[in-house]
């Protein structure tokens, strides 16, 4: 007999998710997690997008800490002296709720508290150390020697999954699998913030943008959400780049983008409160491992079930999502009386037929758009220059658009093959 | 073994409120006061070698709970919640009073274990306090203390240097936060105490008069908290070789002496 039907490693939004759900179906769970208390060592700039957490707390957006809700959606390029934008504001967002920021210090206290009340054991403060194995199979969990045992066991450690890799049930991530998130968190009063921003009370923006100005050939996004009385702003950098490039270092990349001349003014007067950095899931359904095998599954981050193209994060919906998907399929082998990998590929079933595979799947080429060359060196250069060129009075007559755009290509450090190949890769993409 | 603890906000989750100048707590978390944390290390250190039992004491709010578990996952093996309305506001001495109740109701103890002071108010009283309300014994400022032959030998650790006690137990030790290394909390032992659980222990189950409880208990009037103002320094850069120059003016304004004068 083992002690626990299921073992969760990790109180993040894969975790906890897949707890509550575990611990409401009757199932006796043990849910380890190695901050204390949960989400003190979390970064996320913070955006919980879809509705994902209603499957197990119906009432979440009464009841969960969240910030603001998106209404307004901005998408930017940066150049050295230009910010060239589209900002999409709408009643619509106002009337569909599709985002909304979060603080994941408070958020991922609050799921983890609600996995406990749905009758989950919880320990914080505690490292797991590895899977316990019999006969290959997973029995369990290791801490210092103690084994603790599990019908199965929900790997939900997140983007750094020592756990899985060290267990042998994943291959290590590399640079092709993560990027570089940087984020701080900057105090300043809510009606600054809605002033700034054109927000009335609870209604939050959303931004992301391309750091076009960045030399030596790192690619790297921006974003910028706003919470009730701070402000998340961070990067997503390149891995790759960063390695290749010596003499770039993150924080000054995070240092140009919050000191351009467009990006400062919103954040003037506050004051940095917190900074971290962690890796983030680049997507692509090349970095997704065996999801599942005798007597273990795995969620989240920890399966790179992630996206970001160094424009969009999302994670926290992937993670949710999986974790619930985790915890069905572990109450179905309940049932059944087994936890073979047999029965737990049913956990890879429901991930194929609900949207994050097939998300997955797809983003495997659009992430070679998002981090293209043409998307973060030519695209902003070649739009500064056809917009200043057409709203610049010369005394001349006004150029033919054709003729502003065909020059601003020759100035933009790509040839023109080498755009058009690009270009015709990315129409084929989307 | 009894160790004393107290949960603290974590100083290093205090911040202070950009438009009101407070101190703002609420976004610290909850943890072991740091010595506390060495003297749970010490007992567990003679329970390693010598074997017995270890309670844990702690008077606070309910959510103190999670650092007496914290000390359970340790190897501390019953937790008391000291907890009620009533002992709120407790200065040192009915925090004292009301702590050394606790201990006698758990009755045989031999060591009492209590940080040296805590990281919040710093007074220090509270462990000698417990001591002289139970009339045993102190060593404090300890940073090394084992059993000999029934007897506690205890290293306290003072300005002029290390002064070896030996003691025959029952005896009240306060730890230096420099003691020891304290460990972490082990998974197995955590789930332990959460089956187990901690006690709460109220009003009622003290038996004390109300009147020597909480506020009504406390002789201690806090007259006002003010942020002493900094006092500015005066500064101005000069080169090495102007240095002579300098000590000329320091010892004229009587900041410094030279050893002539004294
Ligand atoms: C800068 C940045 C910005 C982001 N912005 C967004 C965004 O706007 N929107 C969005 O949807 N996503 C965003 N993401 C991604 C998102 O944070 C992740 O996809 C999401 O947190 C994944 O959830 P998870 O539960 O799988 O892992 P995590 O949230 O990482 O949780 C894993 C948990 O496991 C614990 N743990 C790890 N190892 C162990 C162990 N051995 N024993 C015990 N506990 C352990 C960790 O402490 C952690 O609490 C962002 C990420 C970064 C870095
Ligand atoms: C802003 C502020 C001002 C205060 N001013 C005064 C004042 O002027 N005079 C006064 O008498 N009181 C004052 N108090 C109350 C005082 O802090 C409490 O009585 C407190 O419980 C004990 O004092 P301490 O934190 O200094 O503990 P210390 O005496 O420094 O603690 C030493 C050890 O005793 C043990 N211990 C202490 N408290 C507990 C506990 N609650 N439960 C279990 N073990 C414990 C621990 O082992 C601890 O390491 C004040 C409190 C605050 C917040």
């Amino acid at each position: 007999m083992s002690e626990f039907d299921a073992i969760v490693v990790g109180a993040g939004p894969a975790g906890s998710s897949s707890a509550i759900k575990l611990a409401s179906s009757g199932l006796s769970v043990l849910l380890v997690e190695r901050a204390d208390p949960p989400g003190s060592k979390n970064v996320s700039g913070g955006i919980l997008w879809g509705n994902e957490l209603a499957k197990v707390i119906p009432d979440w957006e009464k009841n969960a800490p969240l910030e603001r809700f998106v209404v307004s959606k901005g998408t930017g390029l940066l150049t050295d002296d230009s910010l060239i934008s589209i900002d999409f504001r709408s009643k619509k967002l106002e009337n569909n709720k599709t985002g909304y920021s979060v603080l994941r210090a408070k958020f991922d206290q609050f799921l983890a508290n609600k996995a406990k009340a749905s009758g989950a054991t919880l320990v914080t403060g505690v490292t797991v150390d590895k899977v316990a194995f019999k006969d290959r199979k997973v029995i369990g969990v290791e801490q210092e020697g103690d084994v603790i045992s599990s019908d199965v066991v929900i790997l939900a450690e997140g983007a750094n999954p020592r756990v899985a890799i060290d267990s042998g049930l994943r291959e290590p991530i590399g640079d092709r699998d993560v990027a570089i998130g940087i984020k701080e968190v900057i105090r300043l009063p809510e009606t600054t913030i809605n002033e700034r921003f054109n927000l009335r009370g609870s209604q939050g923006y959303a931004g992301e943008y391309v750091l076009g100005f960045l030399k030596d050939g790192v690619k790297a996004g921006g974003f910028l959400y706003t919470n009730k009385e701070t402000i998340s702003i961070g990067a997503v950098i390149n891995a790759a780049d960063l390695r290749a490039n010596n003499s770039t270092y993150s924080y000054n990349i995070m240092e140009q983008f919050v000191t351009h001349p467009f990006i400062a003014p919103y954040l003037e007067g506050g004051k940095v409160e917190e900074y971290s950095a962690h890796l983030v899931c680049e997507g692509g359904i090349k970095s997704v491992p065996r999801l599942s095998g005798d007597g273990y599954m795995i969620a989240g981050d920890s399966a790179s079930l992630g996206f970001s193209n160094g424009l969009v994060i999302q994670g926290m919906n992937y993670a949710i999502t999986s974790g619930i998907a985790a915890a069905e399929a572990a109450i179905e082998a309940k049932t059944k009386g087994n936890f073979s990998a047999a029965s737990l590929h049913s956990y890879d079933e429901k991930l194929a037929l609900n949207y994050v595979l097939e998300d997955m799947k797809n983003f495997k080429g659009i992430e070679g758009v998002t981090w293209s060359s043409l998307m973060h060196k030519a695209v902003p250069r070649i739009a500064e220059k056809v917009f200043f060129d057409m709203f610049y009075e010369t005394g001349e007559p006004k150029r033919h658009l054709s003729e502003i755009l065909l020059e601003s290509i020759a100035g933009s450090g790509m040839s023109k093959s080498q755009l058009i190949l690009e270009a015709y890769r990315a129409a084929r993409r989307m | 073994m009894i160790i004393l603890m107290k949960q603290v906000p974590d100083a290093e989750e205090i911040f202070i409120d950009p438009v009101k100048f407070t101190l703002n707590r609420s976004q610290a978390r909850g943890i072991i006061n740091p010595s506390d944390e060495n003297a749970l290390e010490a007992a567990l250190k003679i329970k390693d070698s010598e074997g017995g039992e270890i309670t844990v004491i702690s008077m606070g709010p309910p959510q103190a709970e999670n650092a007496i578990l914290e000390c359970m996952g340790r190897g501390a093996d019953r937790g008391i919640l000291i907890t009620d309305r009533v002992f709120a506001a407790a200065d040192t001495y009915a925090t004292s009073l009301t702590i050394a109740a606790a201990v006698k109701k758990v009755g045989d103890f031999d060591i009492i274990f209590a940080g040296e002071s805590t990281t919040d108010s710093g007074t220090g009283h509270v462990g000698p306090g417990v001591a002289e309300f139970l009339g045993i014994d102190q060593v404090t400022y300890t940073v090394s203390s084992r059993i000999e032959a029934g007897m506690l030998i205890a290293e306290r650790e003072l300005e002029d240097g290390i002064e070896v006690v030996s003691t025959k137990p029952p005896v009240l030790v306060t730890v230096l936060i420099n003691a020891n290394l304290p460990r972490r909390s082990r998974l197995r032992l955590k789930i332990d105490a959460i089956k187990k659980g901690v006690e709460k222990w109220d009003h009622d189950s003290l038996n004390l008069p109300p009147e020597w409880v909480g506020i009504k208990g406390s002789p201690t009037l806090v007259g006002a908290l003010k942020i002493p103002e900094e006092r500015k320094r005066e500064s101005r850069p000069i080169k090495l070789d102007e240095i002579p120059v300098l000590v000329q003016d320091l010892v004229k304004k009587g900041i410094i002496r030279t050893g002539d004068e004294a």
